[in-house]
């Protein structure tokens, strides 16, 4: 498909322009935390200070909270009501991380089963990307074989290239938002020879590397090394900063709420870090800390790899910058030991 | 004051006095520091200390077996004293290293004024009224008080008042009692319906991740009330209304405990100024009982003991 390109200044222009018939959402911060929030038809500023925001865009998704349906009853029996959400929407801005998120979390909820809260959402979004132009210290994305300019899992791809963004068309979807409109011309072959320097130097600038071979196979070795897994669980504080704030995260938990003769069915968020996230009525498979951390880096790492093919981290470094204690999974993954050498414990 | 604290560490490991150490080593990221909970003689030598050194490590000492060498701030020694007083920990099984603090820096507060993040920032010192902040080369010196944490601001005892080996010389760190109460005052300030729009606002935000009762070492309960499903004392679904009852419930449950070491509010990865009704908490439990959290080990916990001249007012 073809590239082109748009002014820096036009942006505006052309969110406003999708933003007649679609619900546009932009990067913006509320009390200086950064997430995906409908756009005012104003404010392109987050060109300026975005990095990535703190709430990953599976948000948009799979929301931390979420009303299933509604039900009551009255004389003539139970009534149910599914919220219809049919909304067309475009995400400006999302950076390949999290777009390769989603595509992770795609897997669960479209290829697994077809959950419809989450695939009604997902097929009426158009993601646009943006490429980094300044990674944070803990991003390691290089390490997963992903790059600050991956065009992958987006639409359109939108990469600064000076006072100007080369845009590349990745689907028919993407390529259909720019049909009609003057704001984008022909990208020229020296701007495409532009980019492309800006891509090989934007990939340098991610400077935190992890040894990520053969990763499962490791972590397959040291699985029963209770006496390794209860060092590096040590620090750790059990709550649900690292697994909510994961791009590929996706467990969530179902309640009813019920007053009188009606109520509502939620779900929300929940993570393996919690201590009765494995609770049954006769046991508790995870009741000890350790072993809620090796379930986190176990699923990411090597369950997650079994199932899809695909390892469940983008290395956003959400989890190590916003983590409370400072636990930071690429120290882990590069200290894992060769084998299970003391206490054996599954 | 490293050296020191370092030879300390590793002599009570080596004359068999704890069992393992919880102190602070380097953090992975610039100006991070991390807990860190060993046994190993070997690992004393990266314990550190520095104005970023944040966490409470009294939360450690109820899962940490044996013996714990801990190193504690002036909060966090007062929340070791807090948690022996409810017989959380026994005074035999826990020798306090106390480390006077000349207030912890706030990254965030640095970030914004500088209007930088933290890993684009090359070098801050904390030097005495200021502090230095290095950026691309270009030194910015920030008034040392607009950079520590609230609670650091108002901290009585920023020199630990129970420990076992005092490492360094006492310190009188830079408090300023008004500025660690602005956001308080400005609270107090707002009629009711507007302190009801502001909560509102903000733990609209919340996301239930906990990181909050995670971090507090004054919550200590086996199991949180959160979770109870029968009956269900609040939703698990992060609605505000019932993120404002978490809240509330959670601060009168560490109500006498809540050292203000301002951990909840650190953490909270949405920002929700939980502080604000912590600190609250903690001057109405002041008012009313005479009672500051984490002084004295021996006196019994707050809501263990009753004097008839107390406040009546608050049994509705």
């Amino acid at each position: 498909m073809a590239t082109k390109k748009i002014g820096k200044k036009e942006i505006a222009k052309l969110l406003g322009m999708w933003n007649q018939r679609l619900n546009v959402f932009v990067p913006f911060k509320e009390e200086n935390i950064a997430k995906m929030v409908r756009w005012d038809g104003i404010d392109v500023s987050f060109l300026d200070w975005y990095r990535n925001t703190v709430i990953p865009c599976k948000a948009n998704f799979l929301p931390s909270m979420e009303r299933m349906f509604s039900f009551k009853k009255n004389e003539d029996g139970y009534h149910i009501e599914i919220p219809q959400d049919e909304q067309k929407q475009l995400i400006f801005g999302i950076r390949p991380c999290d777009a390769r998120g989603i595509a992770m979390v795609d897997k669960v909820f479209t290829e697994t089963c077809e959950d419809p809260y989450y695939v009604s959402k997902r097929k009426n979004t158009v993601l646009i990307g943006l490429s980094c132009t300044n990674p944070y210290d803990s991003c390691f994305c290089t390490s997963l074989g992903l790059k600050p300019t991956e065009s992958a899992d987006v639409d359109l791809m939108f990469t600064d290239i000076g006072d100007e963004f080369l845009i590349e068309e990745i689907t028919d979807k993407g390529e259909e938002l720019l049909a009609a409109t003057s704001l984008v011309k022909q990208a020229t072959k020296a701007d495409g020879a532009k980019a492309k320097s800006e891509k090989a130097a934007l990939s340098d600038m991610v400077i935190k590397k992890v040894d990520t071979k053969e990763i499962a196979k490791k972590l397959q070795a040291c699985f029963s090394d209770k006496d390794y897994w209860e060092k590096v669980a040590a620090k750790c504080i059990s709550c649900g900063v690292c697994t909510f704030l994961c791009p590929t995260c996706f467990c969530f938990d179902i309640c009813d709420e019920l007053i009188k003769k009606q109520g509502a069915r939620y779900r929300g968020w929940d993570s393996c870090s919690f201590r009765l996230y494995t609770k049954m009525p006769m046991e508790n498979p995870r009741e000890e800390k350790w072993r809620r951390v090796r379930q986190r880096v176990c699923h990411k790492y090597e369950f997650y790899p079994m199932n899809f093919d695909i390892t469940a981290c983008t290395g956003c470094g959400r989890c190590i910058r916003l983590c409370p204690v400072n636990w930071d999974i690429s120290q882990v993954l590069s200290s894992l030991p060769a084998s299970a050498t003391s206490r054996s414990e599954k | 004051m490293e050296q020191e604290l370092r030879k300390e560490a590793r002599k009570l490991l080596d004359e068999g006095k704890a069992d393992h150490i919880v102190g602070f080593a380097r953090g992975s990221l610039k100006f991070t520091a991390t807990p860190l909970i060993t046994r190993e003689k070997e690992e004393v030598a990266s314990l550190v200390i520095n104005p970023f050194i944040v966490n409470n490590l009294a939360k450690f000492l109820t899962e940490v077996p044996g013996r714990v060498g801990i190193v504690a701030k002036g909060c966090d020694s007062r929340s070791v004293v807090s948690l022996i007083q409810d017989n959380q920990v026994s005074r035999d099984d826990v020798v306090i290293i106390g480390v006077p603090c000349s207030g912890l820096i706030d990254i965030a507060k640095v970030e914004q004024l500088v209007n930088k993040d933290r890993d684009e920032i090359d070098d801050i010192a904390l030097q005495g009224e200021k502090v230095a902040v290095i950026i691309g080369g270009q030194k910015t010196e920030l008034p040392t008080k607009e950079v520590l944490f609230e609670h650091c601001l108002g901290c009585e005892s920023p020199t630990p008042q129970e420990y076992d080996i005092l490492v360094g010389i006492p310190t009188n760190a830079i408090g300023d009692k008004e500025l660690s109460l602005r956001r308080i005052k400005q609270l107090e300030d707002m009629v009711p319906e507007q302190r009801w729009a502001f909560w509102k606002k903000q733990l609209s935000r919340c996301i239930r991740c906990y990181a909050c009762r995670q971090v507090c070492p004054a919550c200590f309960c086996e199991r949180c009330f959160v979770e109870e499903s029968q009956p269900q004392w609040i939703s698990p679904v992060s609605q505000w209304q019932d993120n404002l009852m978490f809240q509330v419930i959670r601060n009168i449950h560490v109500a006498g405990r809540c050292t203000d070491c301002g951990e909840c509010e650190r953490v909270c990865p949405q920002n929700i100024p939980l502080r604000s009704l912590s600190k609250k908490m903690s001057e109405l439990v002041d008012e009313m009982f005479h009672y500051q959290a984490g002084i004295d080990k021996d006196a019994p916990a707050l809501m263990t003991a009753y004097e008839p001249v107390e406040a009546e007012d608050l049994i509705m």
